[in-house]
């Protein structure tokens, strides 16, 4: 039997927002296939601890949240193909998804391919990945034990970052552009009371030092220009996230920060394709307000696909 | 064919043997390497039948690891006739591991 190719909605991506829309979609008895390049959970996957995502009193690891929400979608029918979108034709009827697993088509497609952590764009950050160089202080922390490592970045991310190696790493020396934090308050005083977080405040990296491995940064001071090289085992990066939506560029109109322009209503530029989660322009990016966009995209979707068009 | 998990004498034997043999070197509390097994299965379901897929916890079998040099996790090494063939950190997708299998299997 030739596998199913066509749908009648597509979500590209299998985050929170993803597996709640296809968990909508396939109990209003929609055909829906999730498209996901990995595994379910997107950022998700990669949080040891979520606290805030309401029902679990004692917390629950995000992986774990993350095979439950695709199995949960599954058990009514969904369908989940582990490929990587290469191209989309979302103005064409059916619309047309192309991965590195043959083309998929749809009546109506959910875009919910996430974010991604922003790097700082040095030379060899790519290479370095892994071998010192990191951007997740929860999934890589653990690999520093006893050793100095430096975090950039001044939100509440880094500062939580910051915290986190504390407990885990020698020495933290967190860098930060500005005087102060960005970070919420109630960082400040755990931040303080750590007793082995050094603060490098109006600094930026602004190289790396490495063999095979990094070995250490090289900081300027952005006031006075004045460079100092240090010694560390390990680089995180914790300067914010950027919007996965090249393969949208074009296609659908996108806010200033590349995060696809959507109200509540996740409808997009374009008729029966919709943007949720952390890709869609808002002002709380959560697992929470992901899931729900996820439910919101499919009733709009219904109401879509009803009118016949 | 299922992924197996595999200690260190279970790896000498089976990388001896006729069928190449891809290695997934993981641990528990790494997130990577967890958000990595689902694909990693499917690929051995797919695959299974030109290659074996076996999976090393670093953190049970940390001695056969630190004698590869297996520094970062996860890592994939490709065995073929008792010998390392071909290795990949953190692969990105499915795809890129099938692309890795693939390429590793032709050398």
């Amino acid at each position: 039997m030739e596998e199913k190719r066509s749908f009648d909605m597509i979500v590209v991506g299998g985050g929170p927002g993803g597996c709640t829309a296809a968990l909508y979609a396939a109990r209003a008895g929609l055909s829906v296939l999730v498209l996901e390049k990995l595994s379910a959970g997107g950022q998700m996957a990669l949080t040891e601890a979520i606290d805030n995502y309401p029902g679990y009193d004692e917390g629950i690891d995000g992986f774990t949240l993350a095979e439950k929400m695709q199995r949960q979608a599954e058990r009514f029918g969904a369908k989940t193909e582990y490929a990587e979108v290469l191209s989309l034709d979302l103005a064409a009827n059916p619309k047309r998804l192309s991965t590195d697993a043959g083309d998929f088509f749809a009546r109506t497609v959910v875009i919910a391919a996430g974010a991604q952590p922003r790097e700082l764009g040095l030379a060899h950050e790519a290479e370095l990945t892994g071998k010192g160089v990191a951007y997740c202080a929860a999934c890589d922390g653990m690999r520093y034990k006893g050793k100095t490592v430096v975090v950039v970045g001044g939100g509440s991310s880094a500062a939580a970052d910051a915290l986190l190696l504390s407990r885990v790493a020698g020495k933290v020396i967190l860098v930060h552009r500005r005087g102060k934090l960005r970070a919420e308050k109630i960082y400040n005083e755990p931040l303080m009371r750590a007793g082995n977080i050094e603060f490098r405040w109006n600094s930026v990296v602004a190289g790396l030092l490495h063999g095979a491995k990094l070995t250490g940064v090289r900081l300027r001071d952005v006031a006075t220009g004045a460079e100092t090289d240090i010694d560390c085992d390990g680089l995180f990066i914790s300067v914010g996230r950027k919007p996965s939506t090249r393969l949208e560029r074009g296609q659908l109109e996108l806010d200033s920060g590349g995060y696809i322009a959507a109200d509540e209503t996740t409808k997009t530029s374009l008729p029966g394709v919709y943007a949720v989660g952390d890709v869609r322009a808002k002002p709380l990016r959560q697992v929470v307000t992901a899931v729900a966009d996820g439910a919101v995209a499919v009733h709009m979707a219904e109401e879509f696909l009803a009118g016949g068009a | 064919m299922a992924a197996v998990n595999i200690n260190t004498e279970e790896f000498k034997r089976m990388i001896s043997g006729d069928k190449p043999v891809l290695v997934d070197f993981w641990a528990p509390w790494c997130g990577y390497c967890r958000r990595l097994a689902p694909a990693y299965d499917a690929l051995a379901d797919e695959l299974g039948g030109e290659l074996a897929f076996a999976k090393i916890n670093v953190d049970d079998d940390s001695a056969v690891a630190d004698e590869l040099g297996v520094e970062v996790i996860p890592t994939l090494i490709m065995y073929k006739n008792g010998r390392a063939v071909d290795s990949v950190v953190n692969p990105g997708s499915k795809g890129a591991m099938e692309r890795f299998i693939r390429a590793a299997l032709a050398k």
